[in-house]
């Protein structure tokens, strides 16, 4: 089987991104088609959608609607569950993320992934955030490489003097901090957050939508949220997906896709204005 | 916290008072016109109220879109409305400027009468600085400020009784009753630029005391500020 | 008639009585069994220690073996040739057992790994006096006895039980931690050195512990592989071994009542030992399950 080479790893280029509007921006994941299926259950059907470079895009709607298996098609993490199955392409800068040759190991460094509910290892904070630089051979300047990603995850200040505690003894905000440290560590090109903020208190969340506007000039962000005044306050572009039923059964869709401001002044589908006005979901 | 809305919300503010400063511009532009019988210049005025309307939409789908995506509440909340009433107001009184530049236009041949034409400047100098002390007062958020507005707003109906008055000395002159009648019309005009100011005073009344309030009831003189 | 609603008090009626009686028998009842099995420990404990008498002192634990007709003497040859078979059981299930569990938690298909769980599970219910047959079927037929035969009989005590509380632990590693690692784009054996297996540690150590345990009291292997040998202290592995439990059967078939003094003596010093690293080892588990359920 031919190895499938990624594209290179490229350093960050500030000005470059910040310059692009929204409109002509990259697009650095192309969904075409995607059915996403576990045994004969269906979870999501048939969606189509493009998410841009150095934006936020959110994903929102109701419970059961497909939005973590979405969003775990996109770093192949759907991978550990054995009755996985889908149709569709993920392409991701032109390569499908499920072709033959790739490796899903490879996708995950690029595609990064904070979950939930916080999971710091049980290790020292420095080496929760150095193991995995550590064992994927970034050995050189690791002291820097933690500290910077430390400060991406605007973290440092509050931990600097105690980088040798367990990062068990970090409140639930810090710790969740500190697990998109961990994922910055490894410099991906992308950032998934599925529902980052809804284990924190709301001061804590807070916190985390204002690291996400600074992420977002490095990375590019596609958040999971079932709380919609969220996805509306933090991101730029927001997906709705809904829930389908018919003669098959019941399956996610992508019911609407557009600028967040769009989707919470006008939305064009009723579906959606059901939803972001609280009157169904 | 929330740094990137408090980025938004000091913006808003910032374009509602360069709308302020369009209005002010406008206003200037419509009494020099007037003042010196300038047709071009008041063709300017017209055109140039294009601008204040431009900026008057943009504010306010800001503060839709802000509205719809910031939740914002307490005082987030009535500043974002009080700017809402505003840009209102401005816009309302840069419109106004524009039907005092062509009442100009239809007259600009007549000679005009010296003393009314005084009057009239002097309640547009009254108005003018009813709006550069709106806009301060919320700029500053000086309550004080806003409700002087009212006394303010009184030397322009000062101005308007001595206005009155001359109208009824030379209206019977033959020459001069069309121009008297669109003067009389400017002077309308001035008083309403005057009455928005006030309205803007209350709204940054409402902002820092959570209280609507008219300052100037007509119904009920005896609650007057 | 119109229903009269009798008045409400809270106390009880027959049926409610009635109830509370059982729920105390059964309390009771209850209560009695578990005093009963702890007792019967505590008899054990008792006679042997009563029978041993004086036969137990330092000298006993320290000295040569005593030649025959002698008083006195000790078991210290069997305590180090005891020592040298469980440690080579040890060397042998050790890793056997956690790669093992390793493989049933983190990689096996799920067909497999059942079959492989209900193997440990028979292995761990086969009796010890099979397993010595297997080991001399297998190492000592042909040959002559060793340490080395009776190590791995030993191994096969040993290796269902560190397998299972080695799976136990891993088992309380929370699937989060593995989810996060894999999610940094980091191989699955690396995952399982740098995340799962430290965690597991403490627990591994202390399921090793227990099976060293178990597996230093057990006869029937060793009866078929290290029992024929010269009251010598030997440290030869490729020799039989003399060691506790064999010698407490020898010695308890023996004529001389000095003997079997011996044998008590030696099966105290055998449960003392049971007993001690059992609890000890129980309690440093139960404080890795606090640690890692946080």
């Amino acid at each position: 089987m031919t190895q499938v080479t990624m594209p290179p790893m490229r350093p960050v280029d500030v000005a470059e991104r910040r310059e692009a509007s929204p409109e002509t921006r990259e697009p650095v994941f192309e969904i075409r088609g995607l059915t996403a299926r576990y045994g004969t259950n269906v979870a999501i059907k048939d969606v189509n959608l493009e998410i841009s470079r150095n934006l936020i895009t959110a994903v929102i709607g109701p419970s059961g609607c497909g939005k973590s298996t979405f969003i775990r098609c996109l770093n192949r993490m759907n991978d550990e569950i054995g009755s996985f199955d889908h149709d569709g392409q993920i392409l991701y800068h032109g390569i499908d993320l499920y072709g033959d040759g790739v490796d899903p190991v490879e996708v995950r460094r690029r595609i990064g992934m904070v979950f939930q509910k916080p999971n710091p290892f049980p290790k020292t904070i420095y080496d929760n955030v150095a193991w995995a630089p550590r064992v994927l051979g970034l050995k050189q300047g690791l002291d820097e490489r933690v500290e910077r990603a430390l400060k991406g995850a605007a973290l440092w200040d509050e931990v600097k003097d105690r980088l040798k505690r367990s990062a068990l003894s970090l409140s639930g905000g810090q710790q969740q901090r500190l697990c998109i440290a961990r994922a910055i560590a490894i410099e991906p090109e992308v950032l998934l957050l599925d529902e980052p903020a809804s284990a924190l208190d709301p001061i804590a969340t807070a916190s985390i939508e204002e690291l996400m506007h600074s992420l977002k000039e490095d990375y590019t962000l596609v958040i999971v949220t079932h709380n919609m005044q969220q996805a509306a306050r933090v991101a730029d572009r927001t997906a709705f997906f809904s829930l389908d039923v018919d003669e098959s059964g019941r399956a996610g869709v992508l019911v609407e896709y557009d600028e967040t401001t769009k989707i919470f002044t006008a939305p064009s589908d009723k579906r959606t204005e059901d939803y972001v006005t609280g009157r169904f979901g | 916290m929330r740094v990137t809305f408090q980025e938004e919300l000091d913006q808003l503010e910032a374009s509602l008072q360069e709308e302020g400063a369009l209005v002010l511009r406008v206003l200037r532009g419509a009494l020099n016109a007037l003042a010196q019988r300038d047709v071009e210049l008041a063709d300017e005025v017209i055109s140039f109220d294009d601008d204040v309307d431009r900026l008057y939409l943009q504010i306010e789908q800001e503060i839709e879109s802000l509205l719809a995506r910031q939740t914002p509440v307490a005082t987030d909340l009535r500043l974002v409305l009080a700017m809402l009433h505003v840009n209102l107001h401005l816009e309302r009184m840069a419109d106004y400027s524009v039907t005092i530049a062509k009442l100009t236009k239809l007259v600009a041949d007549v000679e005009p009468d010296p003393m009314l034409l005084l009057s009239l400047q002097e309640m547009g100098e009254r108005a003018e600085e009813m709006i550069r002390v709106a806009l301060d007062s919320l700029a500053n958020r000086d309550l004080h400020a806003a409700e002087s507005l009212v006394d303010l707003d009184e030397l322009i109906d000062r101005s308007n009784r001595r206005f009155v008055e001359r109208v009824v000395e030379i209206v019977a002159e033959p020459g001069l009753r069309e121009w008297v009648l669109r003067m009389v019309l400017v002077s309308r005009t001035l008083e309403r630029i005057g009455d928005h100011a006030v309205d803007i005073g209350e709204q940054v009344a409402y902002l820092l005391t959570a209280e609507f309030r008219e300052f100037t009831d007509a119904s009920h003189p005896e609650n007057n500020a | 008639m119109s229903a009269v609603q009798p008045a409400l008090t809270m106390r009880g009626d027959s049926r409610v009585r009635r109830r509370r009686i059982v729920n105390r028998l059964a309390e009771s009842a209850a209560t009695i069994a578990a005093l009963a099995a702890v007792a019967v420990l505590g008899i054990v404990i008792f006679s042997v220690a009563k029978r041993a008498g004086g036969e137990l002192s330092w000298g006993f634990l320290t000295e040569d073996l005593p030649t025959f007709g002698q008083t006195g003497g000790g078991i210290a040859p069997l305590i180090v040739g005891s020592g040298i078979l469980v440690g080579i059981a040890t060397a042998i299930a050790l890793p056997l057992g956690v790669l093992t569990a390793l493989f049933l938690s983190e990689f096996a298909p799920r067909r497999l790994s059942a079959a492989i769980q209900l193997t440990i599970d028979l292995m761990n219910g086969l009796p010890s006096v099979i397993i010595g047959i297997f080991a001399f079927g297998l190492l000592v037929y042909g040959h002559t006895q060793s340490a080395y035969a009776g190590g791995f009989a030993l191994s096969i005590v040993m290796l269902p039980l560190i397998a299972r509380s080695t799976q136990e632990v891993l088992r309380l590693v929370p699937r989060s931690q593995r989810e996060g690692a894999l999610a940094l784009g980091v191989s699955r054996w690396r995952i399982v050195v740098g995340i799962v297996l430290p965690s597991a540690l403490g627990g591994i150590l202390t399921g090793t512990v227990l099976a060293i345990a178990r597996a230093a009291g057990e006869t029937a292997p060793l009866l078929f592989t290290t029992s024929i040998f010269v009251n010598q202290l030997t440290t030869d592995p490729r020799h039989a071994m003399p060691n506790i439990p064999v010698q407490i059967f020898i010695w308890s078939e023996s004529a001389d009542p000095e003997d079997h003094k011996r044998a008590w003596a030696s099966a105290l010093v055998l449960i003392v030992f049971v007993l001690l690293t059992s609890l000890l080892a129980r309690l440093a588990l139960a404080r890795t399950r606090r640690k890692l359920s946080r």
